[in-house]
């Protein structure tokens, strides 16, 4: 388990390699794989079920976007942007959702993504409205490494963004912080009864969550170049979710497995089957609900026979 | 994995053999095959396969391949990667299809940087040429359609309307263009009402038409339920008796027609092709569909895509695969189409039309629905540009 980040690291860098051409594709995974994170701190991490995580995801996005048309076109500066930004709108609606539980709180989390999509759609003279925000023309990674057409530079900026964030989530996750969260899923009354602030850590789990999300959508404008509404949209975070719990959720490695998974496997059925392809998808989704309901990560320990 | 990597080799003996001679020009179609807005995808299918039918699967001696790839709905991050994707990995030489604006804006950057000419079969604001010069749109655009309907409306004498449009992008264009010619004729749209893109009752909109009794409503709405649901309160809140007259673009296309019933006998709307439109090249147009595809309609979508093809067909043939020629060859082009005679404007890469006057009609042979065509009321190119 030990070496498992570098196995990892090594695969990602081996497939810059191997498929040459397909590294617009390859950076659009990365770029999901920070997303899907996000909610795996939350729901994964934290248990409070959301369908809203593209709220964060999309103000980072135009926040980043914004910021490089507006104000400073390096990538690292619009990263922050992005991020505060995310942090910022998930910890105004955490204060309120992280009152509620369960089935109101994804109710509530879907409401703010909404919320925010329609703002974005009516501020047409800000974000660009249906027609997305384009114009975002960014200068080189730490003024070294310019933006190129194939798409390597992206690549392996989204690659190092992704391991950072990963690192970051691998720490607090083992942090006390991380461990009182396990606690609050476990069992939210144990928690206040050793007087843990359960509120309080809920709220602040959910910021660092719409942090994550909102360097996710930074990162989406910035190689993409453009904004678009679906950025918010509902789809995106239940896609989002569909990921994590294809991987299995409450491991780093379970978001980044479903993640890479559903996309490729969407992706090459999309390609050889442009009219069909979301029978394989659904297919996939159910299979795997089916036969090993904690995730792909579980296989190993499915296949020795220890079902859970 | 596998199956990619055997791809990916397969890719690089073919780019060999490419060089090596073999000719084969490659289109990439981005366009939406599943969900909600798949019938576009298979509307500019099967317009494709038409007129491959018709005229030959290749052009001056090159072959032409299609590639589909699908966008799913307006995506323009999708649009953008998969535009990538079939530059760079397909090596496509053109692309074409794009339903929705957005999809279509996203994609400028890339054919700017490989000029790559790019041949919109439908989306419809005029915004999107001016952002590269590969664009070549055989489409419409929505001032095209509204800006003409608007004057022709003041001719009859309709001198007051209230325009009812969907907000966002294209309704906000149709907006502006009727609003823009109806005022310069010296007509007054009273009011300008914009109904959000979910709305499912559309009674408080109309009935605030009907209190304000203009001669005119003006409406344009996203093809599908809004169409129907409109409609119907339009008749049953009785607008139309009222003598409120309704005045539309796309909303009677050919693909819901039929679906609308009866209560859609007497709607007037301008737009550049109708399924019946009388020539024999449109005969012969929905002969060879209605043989390749029994049952398929064929409405806007279909000829902006034939069109479409069309235009590819005559810049492969003059240019090869020599984006930047073959775009220049394309302009001030001249051809016979199903909806009637184009011009490829060299100015605007929109094509020049006629804009029909129709009102829906039930046929007396078939016994179908039809927009019948009562004449020409412009021929125009995209009056929207640079606005």
């Amino acid at each position: 388990m030990r070496f498992l980040p570098l196995v990892f690291v090594a695969l990602a860098a081996a497939a810059f390699f191997v498929f040459p051409y397909d590294l617009a594709f390859l950076t659009r995974i990365l770029i999901m794989i920070v997303l899907v994170l996000s909610v795996d701190l939350i729901l994964g991490y934290a248990g409070v079920p959301t369908l809203g995580q593209a709220a964060m995801y999309g103000a980072g996005a135009y926040a980043a976007g914004l910021f490089a048309i507006h104000v400073w076109a390096d990538p690292v500066a619009g990263l922050i942007i992005g991020g505060l930004a995310g942090a910022a709108l998930a910890f105004v609606s955490g204060l309120i959702v992280m009152r509620t539980h369960g089935l109101t709180a994804i109710m509530l989390t879907i409401a703010v993504a909404q919320i925010c999509l329609e703002i974005a759609n009516r501020a047409r003279d800000i974000t660009g409205g249906a027609e997305g925000l384009r114009g975002i023309r960014m200068e080189p990674v730490l003024g070294l490494f310019a933006f190129d057409f194939i798409g390597q530079t992206g690549y392996w900026y989204a690659l190092i963004v992704v391991c950072v964030v990963f690192a970051a989530l691998a720490v607090i996750g083992r942090a006390p912080f991380g461990m009182s969260l396990r606690g609050i899923h476990e069992s939210r009354d144990r928690m206040l009864a050793i007087g843990a602030p359960v509120y309080w850590r809920l709220v602040l789990a959910y910021t660092l969550g719409g942090a994550v999300a909102g360097i996710g959508g930074a990162l989406a404008a910035q190689i993409t170049q453009l904004v678009s509404l679906e950025t918010l949209s509902f789809t995106l975070s239940a896609e989002a979710l569909i990921m994590l719990i294809l991987g299995g959720t409450g491991r780093l490695y379970g978001a980044v497995i479903g993640t890479v998974l559903f996309m490729t496997v969407h992706h090459l059925a999309a390609a050889n089957d442009p009219f069909n392809w979301l029978f394989v998808i659904g297919g996939m989704v159910l299979a795997m609900v089916f036969f090993l309901p904690s995730g792909l990560i579980s296989l190993g320990h499915a296949l020795k026979g220890g079902r859970k | 994995m596998t199956m990619k990597l055997t791809t990916t080799v397969a890719f690089a003996a073919g780019m060999i053999a490419a060089q090596a001679g073999a000719d084969t020009i490659k289109v990439g179609v981005i366009a939406p095959f599943s969900g909600p807005f798949a019938i576009y995808g298979t509307l500019y299918q099967n317009a494709i396969d038409v007129y491959q039918a018709q005229h030959g699967t290749s052009a001056g001696g090159h072959d032409i391949e299609f590639i589909y790839k699908d966008v799913g709905g307006p995506n323009p991050d999708q649009s953008r990667s998969l535009a990538q994707e079939l530059l760079i990995k397909d090596k496509v030489d053109y692309l074409a299809g794009f339903t929705f604006t957005p999809n279509a804006l996203a994609v400028a950057p890339a054919i700017e940087q490989t000029q790559t000419p790019t041949v919109i079969f439908n989306a419809a604001t005029s915004a999107i040429n001016a952002q590269s010069d590969y664009y070549l749109r055989t489409s419409y655009t929505l001032w095209q359609v509204s800006a003409p309907l608007a004057d022709w409306a003041y001719d009859q004498g309709i001198k007051t309307a209230i325009t009812t449009v969907t907000d966002y992008g294209p309704g906000i264009d149709a907006e502006n263009a009727f609003k823009a010619a109806f005022e310069a004729k010296g007509g007054t749209v009273l009011e300008s009402l914009r109904m959000p893109l979910s709305t499912t009752d559309f009674t408080p909109f109309l009935q605030r038409v009907k209190d304000r009794a203009p001669e005119a409503v003006f409406t344009f709405l996203p093809g599908g339920p809004p169409t129907f649901t409109y409609t119907k309160t339009y008749n049953e809140n009785g607008l139309r008796d009222a003598g409120i007259k309704f005045l539309g673009t796309a909303e009677t296309e050919e693909s819901n027609l039929q679906g609308l019933g009866d209560m859609a006998i007497g709607l007037t709307t301008a737009y550049h092709y109708s399924a019946a439109h009388d020539s024999q090249m449109n005969r012969d147009f929905l002969a060879k569909l209605e043989e390749l595809h029994p049952g398929a309609v064929a409405n806007w979508a279909s000829v902006g895509a034939y069109d479409g093809v069309h235009l590819i067909y005559h810049m492969v043939e003059v240019a090869g695969a020599d984006g930047p020629k073959a775009v220049e060859s394309a302009l001030g082009l001249e051809w016979e189409s199903p909806r009637g005679p184009l011009k490829m404007d060299p100015e605007t890469r929109t094509v020049v039309q006629n804009v029909y006057l129709r009102e829906v009609a039930r046929n007396a042979e078939t016994g179908l629905l039809e927009n019948a065509e009562t004449g020409v009321i412009a021929t125009v190119g995209d009056l929207g540009w640079g606005k």
